[in-house]
């Protein structure tokens, strides 16, 4: 009600003061994995780019999670992997795409029970597998399955949370699983080992990404504060690329993992830094969008597929719903 | 026509027309009304709550093309199944765990801890346990929802045994009864009732863990397809599914009514 009512007079006064509006607080809807959200988190950057702002930072644990609150409202930020983005593109969520917060590289990957014997993706027939349904990785595996002509029909996939597989793969339950970083290493210490990473999947043409969104409400009472934002993300990746060491102890600090583990996991992501968002690979500008939109037109078209969408949005739709010109004023 | 199907046409036709069978449809059409007005004038965002129309769609649907790789028939069939057997298996333990709690003091004061326990523990934190200790398999789902519904029978039938009035016992023990006569001629004739209405408690709580049952490793089941539906924000699916969940427990608890009024006939006494 607070912002629906500072929306109202922002509206009004837009003629000539909507800059000078500020939010009283902004909240941030953080993905628990390994990227520069946590480094702008533990250095403070969104509170320094925006010093007269409260701000409170949400811990969210996966995709579906991050769709469910902004379906609810509960943030103005927040980050998620392709897939999640189709689906609440093509669901119509009040959501505007900023930035590529991070790439997915062998920070994710398919492990397999090394007694199990899985050598092709055809030996995975009969065995039980395991993936969070809706996420970057259960996309990939249904995708890496279509490619190899393999009916998953004939296999066992299971829906399971990152830290139920780790609890089934202890017990011996699984054959393999798709998932992620800090429990995927777990598995691969527990008699697995990694059959195939995300990243291998990026360079056969299904790269795997976190986008940064932002509520549509939000950017329009506070363009400038979108802007402000971003810049923080910016600053953050720059002192990921640039300080890999102070960046592992962060990461160990915020994951709880030890400094080695940390270290290992972030090679495993890419990060993007921000004038390179906007070439051609990835967002692109205001002008021409990117690949990225090829992406989410592919993951939509694949979601339909599926049944797990009942239309894809048109490619339009996907090029509406990325806003370069946050990134863009932030490079400046 | 007989004049037995004359009675029993007679007796329907009066139970449909009866004030309180009118009275509870008028609620159910209330409902409906207004769950199509407020998303025919767009008062309610159709992500959040889709329109009737929709949701039967959905039904549709599931029932012919099914959802995700099985019917609504089947998914219904699974949960059904599991929800039966453990609450079978529920009735089957609970019952007479509860009538030797309502005889002996000592069998209380031995198991009465473990069931006040676990009967407050949130079922998602239960069901972490449960699945290191049994896996992803069926018997942790079987656990959980037999786990679910055990206290509310035992201690129905706890309370109804105790309560019996120790007359009936010293009469039937003075006419000869043995302990097994005592039992079916004393016992649970008198705690009949309120064993059927911790029966029917209990079935309730067993339906309300079913979905946190199904979401660890199931590909099929109404609870399991509610999850997975919600993950895709396709809100038509889930309140399909809830409304197929309700109505399905809906008709198991009158079954357990009717079978309970044919073995307790003196329950038939309608309160008007």
């Amino acid at each position: 009600m607070k912002r629906l009512l500072a929306l109202a007079a922002g509206l009004a006064l837009s003629t000539a003061a909507s800059a000078a509006e500020k939010p009283e607080k902004v909240t941030i809807g953080y993905l628990n994995l390994v990227n520069a959200q946590l480094v702008t988190k533990n250095l403070g950057l969104v509170a320094k780019h925006m010093p007269d702002v409260e701000i409170e930072y949400i811990k969210v644990g996966g995709g579906g999670d991050m769709l469910r609150a902004i379906a609810a409202d509960q943030i103005d930020f927040g980050g998620l992997g392709n897939p999640p983005t189709a689906i609440g593109v093509a669901r119509g969520l009040p959501i505007q795409g900023t930035m590529v917060l991070n790439m997915l590289d062998f920070v994710e990957a398919m492990v397999v029970r090394t007694d199990a014997g899985i050598k092709s993706f055809k030996d995975l027939e009969g065995k039980k597998i395991a993936a969070p349904f809706g996420s970057t990785t259960h996309y990939l595996l249904l995708q890496a399955l279509a490619d190899e002509g393999i009916d998953p029909a004939g296999m066992d996939i299971l829906d399971l949370r990152p830290n139920d597989i780790a609890v089934a793969w202890s017990r011996g339950d699984l054959d393999a699983a798709w998932f992620w970083e800090p429990n995927l290493d777990k598995a691969v210490k527990d008699g697995g080992n990694i059959f195939m990473t995300s990243g291998i999947m990026e360079k056969r043409g299904y790269p795997t990404w976190d986008v940064g969104v932002v509520m549509n409400e939000f950017a329009e009472a506070y363009p400038d504060y979108v802007k402000k934002f971003v810049a923080a993300e910016c600053e953050g990746i720059d002192y990921w690329i640039n300080n890999p060491a102070e960046t592992a102890k962060i990461i160990a600090e915020e994951l709880e993992l030890s400094l080695d583990d940390a270290t290992r996991m972030m090679r495993g992501t890419e990060m993007v830094p921000c004038d390179k968002q906007l070439t051609a690979q990835y967002i692109g500008t205001s002008e021409a969008r990117g690949g990225f939109v090829d992406t989410l037109v592919a993951t939509s078209d694949f979601l339909v597929s599926q049944d797990r969408l009942p239309e894809a949005p048109s490619r339009e739709t996907f090029e509406a719903f990325l806003h370069p010109e946050y990134l863009e004023a932030a490079v400046e | 026509m007989t004049r037995w199907s004359v009675k029993i046409l007679d007796s329907l036709w009066q139970y449909l027309f009866q004030r309180s069978t009118l009275l509870s449809a008028l609620t159910v059409a209330a409902m409906f009304v207004l769950w199509y007005f407020v998303t025919a004038t767009g008062l309610a965002n159709k992500l959040f709550l889709p329109a009737p129309d929709a949701v039967w769609n959905a039904f549709v649907k599931a029932v012919t093309k099914g959802y995700q790789g099985n019917t609504l028939q089947a998914h219904v069939g699974i949960s059904l199944l599991r929800i039966l057997t453990a609450f079978a298996a529920a009735v089957l333990v609970g019952i007479p765990l509860g009538i030797i709690m309502g005889v002996s003091i000592n069998a209380r004061a031995l198991l009465n801890p473990v069931i006040e326990f676990y009967r407050p523990l949130p079922p998602l934190g239960l069901y972490t346990l449960l699945v290191m200790w049994l896996g992803i398999g069926e018997e942790s789902k079987f656990a959980l929802l037999f786990l679910a519904g055990l206290p509310g029978i035992i201690i129905a039938t706890t309370q109804a045994i105790w309560h019996i009035d120790p007359l009936y016992v010293r009469a039937a023990r003075g006419l000869g009864a043995s302990k097994i006569d005592l039992l079916w001629n004393v016992y649970l004739p008198a705690a009949g009732p309120t064993i059927l209405a911790g029966m029917r408690i209990s079935l309730g709580f067993v339906y309300t863990v079913l979905v946190a049952a199904e979401i660890v490793a199931a590909t099929a089941g109404v609870g399991w397809m509610i999850w997975d539906a919600a993950k895709f924000l396709l809100s038509d699916v889930v309140i399909m599914g809830l409304i197929v969940l309700g109505l399905t427990g809906v008709a198991l608890d009158m079954t357990m009514r009717a079978i309970g009024s044919r073995l307790m006939p003196w329950l038939n006494v309608v309160k008007k």
